[in-house]
Order: structure tokens, then C-alpha cells, then sequence
């Protein structure tokens, strides 16, 4: 067996890149830049810093809990003002933009009714279950205002069959009885 | 969905709506030009510039239309109708039968003169300008150009007629002017017969006697006061036996004659104008007609051609007159030859030449001796049609003495009319397509075979059926190279916009949008045609039912076209029928026509035997019939011009009786108008209409109505029923004053809407200073009820009947009716309404105008009775397509499906669904005939033919060389960003 030629310097280069060299200029980096300091450092502080802190009791953590729980099953009602200004701006008429903002109505409002204990699957504990259990229903019910809103847009839009001609199609035409053939 | 059709109809009420297309004239609609088929009598070569020696060709067809012809392409140079449209139906059948026409033009004159009814018209022969028309009271029976007038360079026109009071007037018109020169007055009850002239002398021939028995009466008259000079009557024994047996030929010439036969055709008896004595000559054995050929120029020589027609063959006999003392010689013999021909005249200076066309040869002789100057065959070998007559023009090769040029234009049997020149076809014309009496759309039958073969499946077991397709299949994929080698053609032809014609084996076949239909017409002269309507009309085939003698005309009652078995039936008025194949043509039974009218009409029922055609005879009675071939529907009939009558048939045994269901009849003074019912094929796409506020007015959907129009002439009033014909019940009516009843009064309807038009005149109530006349067209919904969202005191039951009243104060349920009434810019008749294959798309009424020669598609948008009157509509009604109410309806020149074309004399259109929902095919029959497809809410559904698909396919190509070629060059560059070392 012959001795295997050294490998190519691109080979080595590929498996072991050369680190990343600073350019020939000798200017210093700008403060901040990550190469000028070390971010170990940082961290240590941070951590430090947290570390000090002296951790919330149970009913702290509770009260902190519901009332991030709140917060989440109040959200859907805080946007509707400007949801509903944006249907109105939109107008009835059929466009991409309306028809968006229909779907969007109708997603959120469902999605968010489907997805309710993955919301609030962080606040719950074993002791505020009950509390966050009405938390809950305030926010299905949040959701529904919001879906009542794309319902109203869509009826605006004249998409609901609501009314007698909508029905029409599925009438049937009234058939004779008997015949009549002209000769004339 | 409604919504889009509502915009929609918005859309189409602001825009206008362009009926055709530039690009779509000639791919989408045809037009055959037609003038009738030309008459013996009234054809004629005739130079219309005295010093230029191109000639035309002119006649006054059987239709009442004179035109002329350029002999050399055949296209018509310009027609002018004299029978003019006459306002109702019956008025104007009244007129043609005793319609006779006359046309004669001056040698060297460029004027040509007419006489049709009671009118005398002179026409510019260059460009068919009117000259001067004049009427008189009577029917004129003659017509004649004076060659020869006391003024130099003038021809009068003598004009004969006959009186109602039975008196014979002859005038002598001014040829330039038209003005009566001097009259001369015969009140003895004689029946005018014919006109002629010499040199000195006017002749007025006329029949003294009764029916059956006459002798001819002879006047010679001053050609200059047109005072009497003499009068005799020729022969003792009173040997005429009527008007059509008696010719008179030769007027201007030398020696005009007139000749006439007995009932056998076994003399022709022959007399020389001016002289009291009569010649006889006999006719060769077997002979059924006579013709006499002479010229009609002073300077000719004296001679004419007796030809004489037997059952097998025809043949010619030369006379020549002395003209010191009028004896009739015998110069030769033209032979016997098998089939039928024709002769006509020419003449030359003092030469007369008579041509012979038979079968398969033209022949030329001088009126001379029986040399022949020429002979050329025939080369046509596609037809074997014969001539029935023929008028030639003669030319004299300069440079050699028996060198000679003609050129004939030959009537055929098949009603053609072609142009023979030296023996070749240089043209011909399809006259025979005028004057059709009925059309029908057939669809074109799937091949026999394929629906035999489905039939046997469907009858066989599931298994031994389906081998057996299996087998169908493999057996057709012999036709997959011809279908595969077809491709290529068929993607061409759709990039360039052509018509791909679908035929199998020469067959015509169905294509996927449903453009291609037979069209199946009936002509009064007894001929059937079938024309293709995707193809400009083509004939297909062509087949005579019945040889209908001149004069007369095939009266069609009823068509009925039976797609099941691929035949149609022709009904007609003198108990006869024909049932033909429908994609061949092929007589399948007939019964010849009898000689007394019988039937009234026909209708289509359906009876337990499957659908067929009742007749139905004057009095409106069918009598009774067999159990299996009774309607079961209520048939309604005419019984007299004010009364209708339903007729059910009640089963006893094996016999249906008769039955009186009720009858109808109109209030004194009335008479029935025009009636409209609503066509068969009727798809009604919605039950109801959406208004603005999206509710619902339920549409007033009943088969069985009937609009009876009745006017009365005397209190000038016309009153509008709606009746339904199973119960005779009156629906609705309404009465328009100021109608006049002699101009035609026309109804159409459709789904559940009607249109009448009519000419009234009558003072606004509002302000009776003010009054309002002119062609007016009415239009009516049915609704259900007048409220929306309401379905009528029926409610929501699923059938109604009209003879079992619901229980209800009111009795049946009558329609509400919204209605409003519009001023038309011009009159309309021959109305129809579009159809489509479901009634999606919206309404054309389809009318052809009589005064510009075209066809008009008025969009049911304006003749709406919704729309608002005197306010601006409502948004909720603008969103409906309503437009506010302006009483003035102008026919719109971008609505004129014809355009440009001028189609003349139009008596009816038909209309047929296709395929594709956009499209209605129209077929508009009568003097022309006309075609055309509309889409009344566009073309919504295929590509037409402005869509470029080169440039589509073109764009494909070039995004695909595009890519292929920018394809490597990203590679390239992606690698590079991957490999290249950073610099």
C-alpha cells in the first residue's frame, strides 16, 4: 500500500474552516459589536441578577396568573372597535380586501373558541381552577361577540339567506293539471 | 350568482347593445339574395345604356321582385319588391293569387316598366330608381312598350286593365313621365286578355263569351287618340276554353300574332293581328303543352317558334308570315328530342336566331333555315335538372360568318336558375329558396348505427352488453388514425379562427355547441330543403314533394319535425302530406295535394300512439278518431273570425268523440287579429323575479295561455285577450283605442310575457290636445300576485289546475298583470322571441322591419312595463336593471342583426336553442333568406371569435423559451454563490 497523498488544502479547509479572521485593517469594532466583548460575561450578570431575586409566593403567582388570564380573555373585545371600523370602511361589495377580512372575522373568533385551554393552559394551576374556569367562558363568550361581528359584515355583504329570493331556486314551478294544444 | 345576473342586467341596460360584430359578419350569420323564381314572360336580356353593349339581365320573379342581374357573376345589381307586404296575412294571400306581374323595357331605352296590381312603375334600368309609378283602379292584365311613338325618340307604355265594374281601360302612358297620353274605354264585360302593337295599329285582345266557351274579341285602335277603328271577332264557334290557353306574341313586331290551342291539344290555331282570318295547324300526336317564341323587335323578320311539349320529349316548329297578305307557312321542322327543354328568341337587326336547350346540349338555329350555326354540350354533369324555360342572348363573332357566342339563362325544374354560357355553368342561383311557407329546426340525427347498437345494449343482459361494447370500442379504434391525423387540422383551424365542419363519411354530424342544425324549408312551389344552419346555410338536399301548377302554391298547415325517428312531416291545406327523411331528404309518404282547401290548421298532440299532427278543417272541428290516436290534451281551434272553441275527445269503445269544451267568442265588431301562444320549447329559468329589495314577484307561469288579439275596425279599438286554453276563461284583457285594423297587428309571447304590436292614434287622457301616433308595441308581465313574496291565492301547491277552481271568493286565480305601452321608431312584423337552452340568458324580441330591410333584436331590458315613469329609478331599482320610462322606443341601428345586408321580404322567423346557453339560432325566411345567431346577453360561454388564441399560444410559447433559456444561466450563477471563494 502506497501512502496516501497529503489531502488538497480546500479539503482541509472544508472539514476544519479557518476561523473567522478580522480583517487586515486595524481598526477596533464599534462598541456593542458582538466581537468586542464577551457575551459569557453578560450572562453571568444576568443570571446574577435573576438569582437575587426572591421567588413570588402561591397566592402571588395565583393573582399574577388570573390576571394574565384576564388580559388574554379580554383581547378579542379590545380589537373589535378597530375591526369593526375596518368592515366599515371596507364596504359591502366583493372585493379581495372585504372577502379577507370576512375570513379573518370568521378564523380568529373559531380558532380561538377551538384553541381556549391551550390559552390558558399556562395560567391554570390546581388552584385556581375554578377562577380561571370563568375566565374561560368570559372569553368563549369574547370570541362569540367577535364571530357576531363577521356574522353582521356578512350580512351587510348580502351573503346570509335571509331573505325570500334566496330561497327562490329551490322552489318549484307550479305544474297544469291539464293541457291545452293550439291549432290556429 | 343572482346577484352577477342582476348586475349584469344593469350592465347591459347602460350599454349599448352591439348585436354583431364586425369580425363576426359572415362567420356567424348568411344571407341568400334572392329574387323569386324568374317568369317566361317577364325575363329579358336588356342593354340599359344604349351605347354600351353590356347587357343585364332582368326580371319579375314569381315574388313580385324585379331585378337585375349581372349576367356575368350573377350577382344581383339591384331588386326593388313590388309585391309589397301588405299589413295582414290574409289581405296580402288575397293579393298574390291573382297577382300576375309585368315587366317589359324599351329597345335602347334605359328605363324598364313594371305592372303589378294596380301600380305602373318605370325603374332606372342601371340603378333600380324609381322613375315614375302611377296607380289605377283595377287589375292590370297587360303591359306593352310602344317601340314606335309620333315623337322621336320616345317609347310609351300601354298599360290594359280591367276594372272591378268589369270595364277594359287601355292607356298610353308617357314613357318619360308617366303622364296619361290618352285612354281608351271598353265598359262591355269582355275579359281582358292582352295588348299588342304594330306599326299603325294598337290590338286589344279580349275574350267575349262565358266560361268555357269564348271567342276572341279583337279591337285595333289609333295609335295616336287611341279612338276605335275597328272591331271584329275571329271565328264563329266559340272554340277559347280559357285565358291561359290563348299566347300572344310579337308585340312591335311586323306582324304580331296571337295563337291559341283547344282543350287536346290536337290544334294550334293561329291568327295574324289586323286580319280577320284564322289558320290552323295540328299539333303532333300526345302533345300536353304549347309555347310560342317570337321576336318582339319591328325590324325582325316575321317569324315564330311553335313549341310543343309531350310527355316524353319536346319539339320545335318554324312558321314564317307573309307579310303582303298575312299567310302562315310551315319554314321546317326542329326534331323530336326525349326530355324536356326550352326555346327562346333572339334577335339580331332583321335576324332572328331561336335557341334550344335540352338536356344535354345547346342548340342555335336561324329563324331561316334548320342549319345548325351551333351546337355546345352541356357540362353539368352534377345535375341532371331540365329546363323549363330560358331567355338567350346571340352574338355574332366578328370576323367569320357562322361564328357565335351565347349565353342563356336557364330556369330548371329544381327552380334554379342558371346561366349557360357556350355550354358552360357560369352561375347559378338558388331561387328556389324564396318564398318559403314554413321552416322548422331539426336536429341532426346521431348515426343510425350507434343508435341501433345503443338500443341492443339496453336490451341486452349487463353482461353480454358490455362484451359487447368492449367490442364496439376496440372496433372503433380503427378510426383513431383518422381521428389522430385529424388533430392537426382541427388545432389550426381553432388558432385561425375557422369553422371546423364535422363530417363523417360525408355525413353531417352534430358539433358541441350546437350550431349545426338541419333548417327544414318548405317553398310554396312544393319543394323541400334542408340546409345546414352552422355552415352559411348550405343545402344539404333538396327534394320536390309535389309539382304545384303556376299560379297556385303549396299552402303548409303544419311542420313537424320527429327527432326519435329522424322524420318530418309536412301537412298542407289541400289534405295533403309528405313525410320526408330528415337528413336525406328522402320521400318516405306522400298524398298529393287535392283540389278544395279542407284543412284550416294543424296541431301537434300527443296521443297515446305518440305525438302527431291533427288536422283541423275550417269550421274548426276534427272529428272523431280512434282511441289511440285521440289528443289528450285540450285542443283549441278557430271556428270563424270571432270564435275559438276547445275541443276534448271523450273515449267510448274504441272511438274518441268530439267534444265542444267551451267556446269563445268575441263581443260583436270583433275579429280575431293575431293569436300567440308560447312556444313549445320554453325553459323558464326562475320561477320568480328579484327586485332591488330582495324579494320575490312570482312569474305567472301558465302553459296554457293564450293571446287572442281582436280588433275592431269600425270602433277602431283592439282588445287583447289572455284566455287559458283548457277552461276558455278569460285571464285578462285590455283594450287600445285608436288601432287601425287594416295595418298589421302582431303578437308574441314567451315565459310569462306578451308583446302586441299595432299602428294606433289616439289623444293622451291627461291632455287631449295632445295626441300620439304611431307604431306602438305593448308589453305584459303576469305575475302571481301583485304584492312580492307572495304566490297567489294558490300558495305553495305544486300543480294548479284551471278546471277545478281553488276555494276562493275570486274563482280561478288570475294573474296580475303590469303593463306598459311604447312608441316604435319604425313598424315591425314577423315577430319572435330568442330561445335558449334554459332560459338563463335574457330575452331578444326579434321583428323585421319592413321599411329598411332588416331584422330587428329589441332587448326585453327596454321593453320592460317595470320601469319607472316619470322619476328616476331607485337604486334597488337600477340594481334590477330598470331604466326610467321613456315612451319612444328607437330601433337602434347597433340592434339590427342584419346590418348591413338589405334581406328582403321576410314573412317569419324561427328561432332554436343551441348547445351553449348564450346562443339562440335565428332563421328568417320569405322572399331572402337570412340566418344569423344571437347572444342577447353576450357571449358568455365560449370564445368568440375576436379572442386571439395565436397570441395566447404565442405568449405560452415565448414564457417557455424564456425559461428554458434562462433556466441554465440561474443554475450557473446559483453554484457559483455556493462555490466561488470569498474574495
Amino acid at each position: 500500500m502506497s501512502k496516501s497523498p497529503p489531502s488538497p488544502a480546500w479539503a482541509i479547509e472544508l472539514s476544519n474552516p479557518p476561523p473567522y479572521k478580522a480583517k487586515q485593517n486595524s481598526f477596533p469594532d464599534p462598541p456593542g459589536f458582538p466581537t468586542s466583548q464577551t457575551s459569557s460575561k453578560k450572562k453571568d450578570s444576568k443570571a446574577s441578577q435573576l438569582a437575587q431575586r426572591t421567588p413570588p409566593t402561591q397566592e402571588e403567582m395565583d393573582t399574577l396568573k388570573l390576571k394574565k388570564a384576564w388580559e388574554v380573555a379580554l383581547a378579542p373585545i379590545k380589537s373589535l372597535p378597530m375591526t369593526g371600523l375596518m368592515m366599515y370602511m371596507s364596504g359591502n361589495s366583493l372585493q379581495i380586501f372585504s372577502i379577507m377580512m370576512v375570513f379573518m372575522a370568521f378564523k380568529n373568533p373559531i380558532m380561538g373558541i377551538l384553541a381556549t385551554n391551550q390559552a390558558f393552559e399556562k395560567f391554570e394551576s390546581d388552584t385556581n381552577k375554578g377562577k380561571v374556569l370563568q375566565v374561560k367562558v368570559i372569553y368563549v363568550i369574547m370570541q362569540l361577540v367577535a364571530l357576531a361581528l363577521g356574522v353582521w359584515k356578512v350580512n351587510g355583504m348580502g351573503l346570509l339567506p335571509t331573505t325570500r329570493s334566496d330561497w327562490l331556486a329551490w322552489e318549484a314551478q307550479r305544474e297544469a293539471v291539464e293541457h291545452a294544444v293550439v291549432g290556429l | 350568482m343572482r346577484r352577477a345576473t342582476t348586475l349584469l342586467a344593469g350592465l347591459l341596460a347602460i350599454l349599448p347593445a352591439a348585436a354583431v360584430y364586425q369580425d363576426e359578419v359572415g362567420h356567424i350569420d348568411y344571407h341568400y339574395t334572392l329574387l323569386g323564381v324568374p317568369q317566361r314572360e317577364t325575363t329579358f336580356f336588356h342593354r340599359p345604356r344604349r351605347d354600351d353593349r353590356a347587357s343585364l339581365l332582368y326580371t319579375l320573379s314569381d315574388e313580385g321582385v324585379l331585378g337585375a342581374v349581372n349576367p356575368g357573376t350573377g350577382a344581383v345589381v339591384w331588386r326593388q319588391q313590388l309585391s309589397r307586404s301588405k299589413n295582414t296575412p290574409n289581405e296580402q294571400e288575397e293579393e298574390e293569387k291573382g297577382q300576375q306581374g309585368f315587366a317589359r323595357a324599351g329597345e335602347g331605352e334605359n328605363w324598364v316598366v313594371t305592372g303589378y296590381g294596380d301600380t305602373v312603375s318605370a325603374w332606372d334600368a342601371v340603378g333600380g330608381r324609381n322613375k315614375f309609378w302611377t296607380r289605377y283602379a283595377g287589375k292590370i292584365k297587360d303591359l306593352e312598350v310602344m317601340e314606335l311613338t309620333e315623337v322621336e325618340g320616345r317609347k310609351d307604355v300601354l298599360v290594359l286593365s280591367e276594372e272591378d265594374s268589369g270595364a277594359t281601360v287601355l292607356r298610353r302612358l308617357n314613357g318619360a313621365n308617366g303622364k296619361v297620353v290618352w285612354e281608351f274605354r271598353d265598359s262591355g264585360k269582355d275579359v281582358p286578355l292582352q295588348v299588342s302593337t304594330d306599326v299603325a295599329k294598337v290590338f286589344v285582345v279580349s275574350l267575349r263569351g262565358s266560361r268555357g266557351a269564348y271567342n276572341l274579341k279583337v279591337s285595333s285602335l289609333d295609335t295616336l287618340n287611341g279612338k276605335r277603328l275597328d272591331e271584329w271577332i275571329i271565328g264563329t264557334k266559340a272554340d277559347v276554353h280559357g285565358k291561359e290557353d290563348v299566347q300572344l306574341v310579337g308585340a312591335n313586331s311586323a306582324a304580331p300574332i296571337v295563337a291559341w290551342t283547344d282543350d287536346a291539344h290536337k290544334v294550334l290555331r293561329v291568327n295574324v293581328l289586323g286580319l280577320q282570318t284564322r289558320q290552323e295547324f295540328p299539333l303532333p300526336e300526345g302533345t300536353v303543352g304549347v309555347e310560342v317564341h317570337a321576336p318582339h323587335l319591328v325590324q325582325s323578320q316575321p317569324h315564330f317558334l311553335v313549341h310543343s311539349k309531350t310527355a316524353t320529349g319536346h319539339r320545335g316548329e318554324v312558321y314564317h308570315v307573309d307579310l303582303k297578305n298575312g299567310q302562315i307557312s310551315k319554314a321546317y321542322d326542329l326534331p323530336l328530342l326525349p326530355g324536356p327543354g326550352a326555346f327562346s328568341t333572339s334577335s339580331n337587326g332583321a335576324n332572328v336566331y331561336f335557341t334550344r336547350i335540352t338536356q344535354d346540349e345547346a342548340i342555335l338555329v336561324s329563324s331561316q333555315s334548320h342549319g345548325v350555326l351551333g351546337r355546345w354540350p352541356l357540362k353539368n354533369e352534377d345535375t341532371k335538372a331540365a329546363a323549363v324555360h330560358a331567355v338567350a342572348e346571340v352574338i355574332k363573332k366578328s370576323g367569320s360568318t357562322d361564328n357565335f357566342a351565347i349565353r342563356a339563362a336557364v330556369v330548371t325544374d329544381a327552380d334554379e336558375w342558371t346561366l349557360v354560357q357556350n355550354g358552360n355553368v357560369a352561375w347559378t342561383r338558388p331561387e328556389g329558396l324564396s318564398g318559403g311557407v314554413a321552416a322548422a329546426f331539426a336536429e341532426i340525427s346521431e348515426s343510425e348505427e350507434l343508435a341501433r347498437t345503443l338500443e341492443q345494449e339496453a336490451h341486452a343482459n349487463p353482461l353480454a352488453a358490455y362484451i359487447h361494447r368492449v367490442q364496439r370500442h376496440i372496433h372503433d379504434l380503427q378510426y383513431l388514425p383518422a381521428y389522430l391525423s385529424a388533430i392537426p387540422a382541427r388545432v389550426i383551424s381553432s388558432l385561425t379562427g375557422a369553422d371546423v365542419v364535422p363530417t363523417a363519411g360525408g355525413k353531417l354530424q352534430r358539433d358541441s355547441f350546437g350550431f349545426h342544425k338541419l333548417i327544414i324549408l318548405a317553398t310554396k312551389r312544393g319543394m323541400v330543403y334542408g340546409l345546414d344552419s352552422g355552415n352559411f346555410g348550405t343545402a344539404v338536399w333538396n327534394q320536390r314533394a309535389f309539382k304545384i301548377p303556376r299560379g297556385s302554391k303549396w299552402d303548409v298547415k303544419g311542420i313537424h319535425v320527429q327527432e326519435a325517428t329522424g322524420e318530418t312531416t309536412i301537412v298542407g291545406a289541400n289534405n295533403d302530406f309528405v313525410t320526408l327523411k330528415t337528413d336525406t331528404g328522402e320521400i318516405i309518404d306522400a298524398k298529393a295535394p287535392s283540389g278544395e282547401a279542407t284543412t284550416q290548421s294543424a296541431a301537434l298532440v300527443n296521443t297515446a300512439s305518440g305525438q302527431r299532427l291533427l288536422r283541423i278543417d275550417h269550421v274548426g272541428s276534427i272529428g272523431n278518431l280512434p282511441v289511440d290516436q285521440a289528443p289528450k290534451q285540450t285542443v283549441v281551434t278557430q271556428v270563424s273570425d270571432e270564435d275559438l272553441k276547445g275541443v276534448i275527445f271523450v273515449a267510448d269503445g274504441d272511438t274518441s268523440y268530439e267534444t265542444t269544451a267551451w267556446t269563445f267568442s268575441l263581443p260583436k265588431g270583433q275579429k280575431i287579429a293575431n293569436i300567440a301562444t308560447r312556444p313549445p320549447h320554453d325553459a323558464v329559468a326562475s320561477i320568480g323575479r328579484v327586485l332591488g329589495d330582495r324579494t320575490v314577484k312570482y312569474k305567472y307561469l301558465n302553459p296554457n295561455a293564450i293571446v287572442v288579439a281582436a280588433a275592431n275596425a269600425g270602433a277602431r279599438t283592439l282588445t287583447v285577450y289572455l284566455l287559458d286554453g283548457v277552461s276558455g276563461q278569460i285571464l285578462h284583457s285590455a283594450k287600445y283605442n285608436g288601432v287601425d285594423a287594416s295595418k298589421s297587428i302582431e303578437c308574441a309571447m314567451a315565459e310569462n310575457w306578451f308583446v302586441c304590436t299595432f299602428f294606433g292614434q289616439y289623444s293622451l287622457r291627461e291632455n287631449a290636445a295632445q295626441s300620439l301616433r304611431g307604431y306602438q308595441i305593448v308589453v305584459s308581465d303576469l305575475y302571481e300576485s301583485d304584492e312580492p313574496n307572495n304566490r297567489g291565492p294558490l300558495g305553495d301547491s305544486a300543480n294548479f289546475s284551471s278546471l277545478a277552481p281553488i276555494d276562493n271568493p275570486d274563482g280561478v286565480a288570475l294573474p296580475s298583470v303590469v303593463s306598459q305601452s311604447f312608441v316604435l321608431g319604425a313598424p315591425i312584423s314577423a315577430l319572435e322571441v330568442s330561445q335558449t337552452r334554459q332560459g338563463i340568458t335574457s330575452r331578444q324580441v326579434l321583428a323585421y322591419l319592413p321599411d329598411s330591410h332588416g331584422i330587428a333584436g329589441i332587448p326585453r331590458i327596454i321593453l320592460e312595463p317595470r320601469r319607472p315613469v316619470g322619476r328616476d329609478p331607485t337604486p334597488g331599482e337600477l340594481e334590477e336593471g330598470l331604466v326610467k320610462y321613456f315612451p319612444a322606443v328607437e330601433i337602434d341601428p347597433k340592434s339590427i342583426i342584419t346590418h348591413e345586408r338589405d334581406v328582403l321580404g321576410i314573412k317569419k322567423i324561427v328561432t332554436a336553442p343551441a348547445v351553449v346557453e348564450s346562443t339562440s339560432l335565428v332563421f328568417a325566411y320569405g322572399v331572402d333568406i337570412f340566418g344569423t345567431r344571437v347572444t342577447p346577453s353576450y357571449l358568455f360561454d365560449i370564445l368568440g371569435k375576436g379572442f386571439n388564441k395565436a397570441s395566447l399560444v404565442g405568449t405560452v410559447l415565448a414564457c417557455l423559451v424564456g425559461v428554458l433559456m434562462l433556466a441554465p444561466m440561474v443554475r450557473r450563477k446559483q453554484i457559483n454563490l455556493r462555490w466561488s471563494a470569498p474574495m
